[in-house]
């Protein structure tokens, strides 16, 4: 077993648990298989009982979220507003669905209490909260039997007297409370109320997990979907800011690579299993906190990034209509694609073993010896199998092509700009032929492109992001107000970050604001919390990404927020790669004939090239190279990939 | 004919990528909050007889409707490189006023390959009160009726018409804007197209055109394959002004792998907004078999093709030139919508549900701040859906042909002097049955200032009904609660003065329940 000595990352996914040791000596990577009754089990029986620093990536918040497990959960609101996670924003799931349906909230219809109170659009009290009031939502809320409270009520982002009053009675009653203003001070009532309900109800499932671990690995820490670490005990207090930390890492490793490289703009192609995540980063990651999870409303800062088309194991089928889909239904880790051994149904894995891009004499994952005549035979069912699985890929690439044009010119960047950073267990199978599609003209296949979550996580620096909603006109007199906000956040951020032990290396402002009248807001990265800075930052913003600005229009603060960052923690130099072995190249023969070859990734030395068609595997990841493109192997251990 | 799937796989992805960067493009770009946050727009690619190849799923209402604006901006033929054609006429290939469509020639090597277009809801197109949604008896007071025109020629601008145009709006640089954004989003579209037909070739191009229109085709015939031959009738009704009752009668004839969809013995156009033009009438019946195809399957022309709607002349879900119709576009499209179902149930009992609101439940109020400065609102406010095969229905949803979200209560009591005092379910308003429609929601707005209401919300008088035995939900009512505590019932459609302490309370429809609540007996 290895054993750890600087920091050791480790991401826990649906099959394999991935471990990254980053030290003195380097980066070391290796997995074990998942075990998802249990997931601990796996994460104690790879880390061994090394003294590494813990960096944990987990999808226990996620999961239990999905599953809806968690305590009976009350929402005690503003009289008039008891159904708020029931009509949550009134728009359905589904367009042309006959009968759309919401996922149901954390928060049953009917364990609302209605407060009487009131607090108006200017902060001002329309009604006070009587003690009397507290004492009978206090003694509802015991008799109704629940263990937890998520407290919001109307404008307490602006005037939180009400609601802290309300949260510290119901606290002193022994009953688990978020309040609102505390987990979110923004305005919108219903994503506020939605955060804060997740909050509270994913608290327990979150303190045990992490409660468990950090007894063996004292300083846990825990990633967040913002991209950074925390400390185990913010993170069971704030347990929604890990609900979308799953793919984050992926991110971060992604850019850590690529940047090693010296590409600054890249588009982060993470295909897994199930789906395909992409994050556009120009030059670093974009945040946003806008995200919907399951249906719900979740405010939390995270890496902007997008789920897209298919994965390995998306499923290929004929229509009604003669033309083939691919996805969204996926053969999923059981059955699985049908090289894999048990199931049926022609899956995307399956295309790529019987086009000869997955090899049938390296195992799948590692682990699994690839059956090629039972993925033939699931093919078969869309036609002679080669041609089949030639259509299925190429169909999974229009999917996917149609999204990442999509995602990119909604925020107002070209693909052709970028370049791709392929990982995950399919990535490298696609990306160059997805690049093609999208004008993108290179395409990075990272080392450790099979861990890189694991890797992202163990590099990623301590973070702790805290808002402030203002809704507040950027005129002469919002100096005063934004500047007495940036003091209390950059209090309050930098405080977060210390305890949980770390030093304060960086301090960054971001702003929501919008144009007096809109009703979106954008987050722009500002350099000064004033508002000159922020207006400036905003038109500039605005005129990029929305293709003009209004510089004579008001502008509106609605956010402002502060990260504050620990040191960060580079990748170490890569170690040496090998003298490379060319007599590991062998030749092949595709699924439908074409000669190729076969590259051990170790077989590739520094600045060795490849021309396609080639199939170059490493341990954790099998990559394409189509026949216009050429591989060149660089001396950190990636794979660049470009057209001849 | 059966096509290579996977090619037919792939030019589907392309031909809609085009329609969804065009909407990239034009919500990137767009400036009215009807574009940037509601998404109120369309955005859709035509071959080169004008037939719709493609189209960005936004607005359902929309769905029927593109295709006519092309067919009306084509009578401006010969096009040149560089042609642009704007309409928004009702009764030439619009929806209402506000929704404005521009047309866009596409060539390759100097021959036209096809169209591409968009609509966008534009925030005010003049007339009688600001928003252009009035409750009017003429459509010259809903306002600017603009036929199909040239609005770019050869590359070139036409100046005067576009003054005129913006000198009859309230918000002309807004307008402006939205213009350039939507001219933004055609140059996206045909640039795409363009590169299709010079990497694949033109006849390449067209061919595949033609293969999605077949393939659209052939999912709609085995949709409706599973409908048994035959007539299904339903009838229903709009409110009128005086609360007489508008019959609204669908007959679905479904033969030979096709369907039929006639509207005669609908009641009469009305000196009202409620009147529906055809391509309304049309949008919401073919919304209704588009709800019966895959979730991803294309919009084109080829879904149309084995549906045949007939809406008479002069009806109110065919209105004549003239009439006034914005109120048609968001409450009789309802109306259609639940007749065709529910003429559909009859066939396919086991898969339609019951009515849902079948209102949108308009809202609009406007006024003068104690400072001076204007104010104007609008919004629609969520029912029931109908409950169905599946479970129960939702409750406070959007159902139908409208999508909008609310805009929170913390954020309109900053932008206009109102305060919301109540947004809940309202319970027992959904039919009851072994599945439960869902329920409306009970919406009351304080005026801290003076202003103008306009309430239009049908299904005021009689509830959705239910399906399969299960009941009726409870109709919407609306009612006027004065500061001193007086109440006052509204009708359904209302426009009033409001003093500062006055509330409005809007209690909209739920949905109808399905199935029997009692197992029947043995």
């Amino acid at each position: 077993m290895p054993q750890a000595d600087g920091v050791l990352g480790v991401d826990v996914g649906g099959t394999f648990t991935d471990f990254a040791a980053i030290g003195d000596g380097g980066v070391r990577v290796w997995k074990r298989l998942s075990t998802p009754a249990a997931p601990e089990e796996a994460v104690l029986a790879g880390a061994g009982g090394g003294a590494a620093q813990l960096a944990h990536g987990s999808t226990v918040a996620t999961n239990a979220l999905l599953e809806r497990r968690g305590p009976r959960t009350l929402l005690a609101t503003t009289e008039g507003f008891r159904d708020l996670l029931e009509i949550r924003r009134q728009e359905r799931p589904a367009l042309y669905d006959l009968e759309p349906r919401r996922r149901p909230h954390v928060v049953a219809r009917g364990d609302a209490i209605a407060v009487r109170e009131r607090v108006g659009a200017d902060g001002a009290v329309v009604e006070p909260l009587a003690e009397a009031e507290v004492a009978r939502v206090v003694t509802e809320a015991r008799a109704r039997g629940a263990e937890a409270v998520a407290v919001c009520l109307l404008f307490s982002w602006l005037r939180p007297e009400h609601e802290a009053r309300l949260a510290a009675a119901l606290r002193a009653a022994g009953l688990a409370v978020s309040a609102s203003h505390e987990a979110l001070p923004e305005h919108r009532e219903y994503e506020r109320a939605s955060t804060t309900a997740v909050n509270v109800f994913l608290q327990p499932v979150v303190r045990r997990y992490l409660g468990g671990l950090e007894a063996r690995f004292p300083g846990l820490r825990v990633m967040h979907s913002a991209g950074g670490l925390a400390s185990a005990a913010a993170a069971g207090e704030r347990p929604v800011s890990m609900v979308a930390s799953g793919p984050a890492g992926g991110v971060l490793g992604a850019l850590a690579a690529a940047r090693a490289a010296g590409h600054e703009h890249v588009v982060t192609f993470d295909m897994g299993g199930t789906s395909t995540d992409v994050s556009l980063c120009p030059g670093g990651p974009r945040y946003r906190s806008d995200a919907e999870i399951d249906g719900l409303a979740l405010r939390t800062p995270m890496i902007d990034l997008v789920t897209v088309g298919a994965g390995g194991g998306s499923i290929a089928a004929l229509d009604a209509g003669g033309a083939m889909t691919v996805g969204p239904r996926s053969a999923g880790a059981d059955p699985g694609p049908a090289c894999y051994g048990r199931g049926t149904l022609p899956t995307v894995s399956d295309a790529n073993l019987a086009l000869g891009r997955l090899r049938p004499d390296v195992p799948l994952g590692g682990a699994v010896a690839p059956d090629l005549d039972r993925a033939r035979a699931a093919l078969a069912a869309l036609g002679e199998p080669v041609a089949a699985a030639a259509a299925v890929v190429e169909v999974a690439n229009a999917t996917m092509a149609r999204a990442l044009r999509r995602v990119s010119l909604e925020r107002g960047y070209d693909p052709a700009d970028f370049t791709l950073v392929a990982f995950g267990g399919a990535g490298p199978l696609h990306a160059c032929e997805l690049a093609a599609q999208t004008g993108i003209a290179r395409v990075l296949v990272p080392r450790h492109a099979g861990v890189l979550s694991a890797i992202g996580i163990a590099a990623a620096p301590e973070a702790v992001e805290r808002g402030q909603g203002l809704l507040l006109a950027l005129d002469a007199d919002a100096a005063e107000p934004v500047r007495a906000t940036a003091a209390a956040l950059e209090a309050r951020a930098a405080d977060g970050l210390r305890a949980g032990g770390s030093a304060l290396a960086a301090l960054s402002w971001a702003a929501d604001a919008r144009y007096a009248g809109q009703a979106h807001e954008l987050r722009v990265a500002v350099e000064q919390p004033a508002p000159d800075a922020i207006a400036a930052a905003f038109h500039a913003a605005h005129e990029r990404e929305y293709g003009f600005a209004a510089r004579a229009r008001p502008v509106e603060l609605v956010a402002l927020r502060c990260r504050a960052e620990g040191p960060a923690r580079p990748l170490p130099p890569a170690a040496e790669t090998g003298a490379g072995d060319p007599d590991a190249i062998v030749p092949i023969a595709l699924g439908d004939g074409t000669r190729a070859v076969h590259a051990p990734r170790a077989a590739l030395a520094a600045g060795a090239a490849l021309d396609g068609p080639a199939v170059v595997t490493q341990p954790d990841a099998t990559c394409y190279v189509p026949p216009e493109w050429r591989a060149t192997a660089d001396a950190a251990g990636n794979l660049e990939l470009t057209p001849r | 004919m059966s096509e290579d799937p996977a090619r037919l796989a792939v030019w589907n992805a392309l031909l809609a990528s085009a329609a969804d960067e065009m909407g990239a493009t034009l919500w990137r770009t767009g400036h009215s909050p009807n574009i940037r946050e509601r998404r109120d727009f369309s955005c859709a690619v035509f071959d080169a007889r004008g037939q719709l190849a493609a189209q960005a799923a936004h607005i359902p209402v929309h769905l029927g409707a593109m295709p006519e604006s092309v067919a009306a901006v084509n009578a401006l033929a010969p096009w040149s490189e560089g042609d642009v054609a704007i309409v928004n006429d009702p009764y030439l290939g619009g929806t209402h006023l506000p929704d404005v469509t521009l047309v866009a020639p596409v060539f390759a090597d100097g021959a036209l390959i096809g169209f591409v277009a968009n609509r966008a809801h534009h925030a005010d197109i003049g007339g009688m009160s600001a928003g252009s949604m009035p409750v009017a008896s003429e459509l010259y007071q809903e306002g600017l009726i603009i036929p199909p025109l040239k609005l770019r020629e050869g590359g070139a601008t036409n100046e005067a018409l576009l003054a005129l145009i913006l000198r009859n709006v309230r918000t002309p640089e807004e307008r402006r804007g939205d213009f350039d954004a939507q001219l933004g989003a055609l140059r996206t579209g045909a640039a795409r197209l363009e590169a299709l037909a010079a990497r694949h070739g033109t006849a390449e191009l067209a061919r595949w055109m033609a293969a999605l229109l077949d393939y659209a085709e052939r999912l709609t015939r085995a949709a409706l394959a599973a409908i048994p031959d035959g007539d299904y009738e339903a009838e229903d009704a709009m409110e009128g002004a005086d609360g007489a009752l508008l019959p609204l009668r669908a007959r679905v004839t479904v033969a030979g792998g096709g369907a039929t969809i006639d509207f005669s013995g609908s009641a009469t156009e009305q000196d009202a907004s409620i009147n529906a033009v055809e391509a309304v009438t049309r949008s919401a019946a073919v919304y209704c078999v588009r709800c019966l195809l895959p979730p991803d399957a294309p919009s084109n022309a080829g879904v149309f093709r084995p549906l045949r709607v007939l809406a008479p002349e002069g009806s109110i879900v065919n209105a004549r030139p003239q009439r006034a119709v914005s109120a048609g576009n968001v409450e009789t499209s309802q109306r259609v919508t639940d007749v065709v179902l529910a003429a559909l149930a009859r066939a396919l009992p086991e898969r339609i549900p019951a009515a849902s609101a079948g209102t949108m439940s308009n809202l609009a109020f406007g006024g003068v701040r104690p400072d001076g400065s204007p104010f104007a609102c609008y919004e629609t406010i969520p029912g029931g859906a109908g409950a169905g095969p599946r479970g129960d229905g939702e409750s406070g949803v959007q159902t139908h042909m409208t999508n909008t979200a609310n805009t929170p209560a913390e954020a309109i009591e900053r932008a206009f002097p109102v305060r919301v005092r109540r947004f809940e379910l309202r319970d027992g308003s959904g039919g009851a049955g072994r599945h439960r429609g869902g329920d409306g929601v009970v919406r009351e707005i304080e005026f801290l200032a003076g202003a103008g209401v306009t309430l239009i919300g049908d299904r005021r008088l009689i509830g959705p009904p239910g399906a399969r035995g299960g009941g009726d939900a409870l109709p919407g009512a609306n009612a006027l609660i004065r500061a001193g505590g007086e109440r006052t019932p509204l009708a359904g459609q209302a426009q009033l003065r409001v003093a500062p302490g006055d509330r409005i309370e809007v209690r909209t429809p739920g949905g109808g329940g399905w199935g029997s609540a009692a197992p029947d007996a043995p």
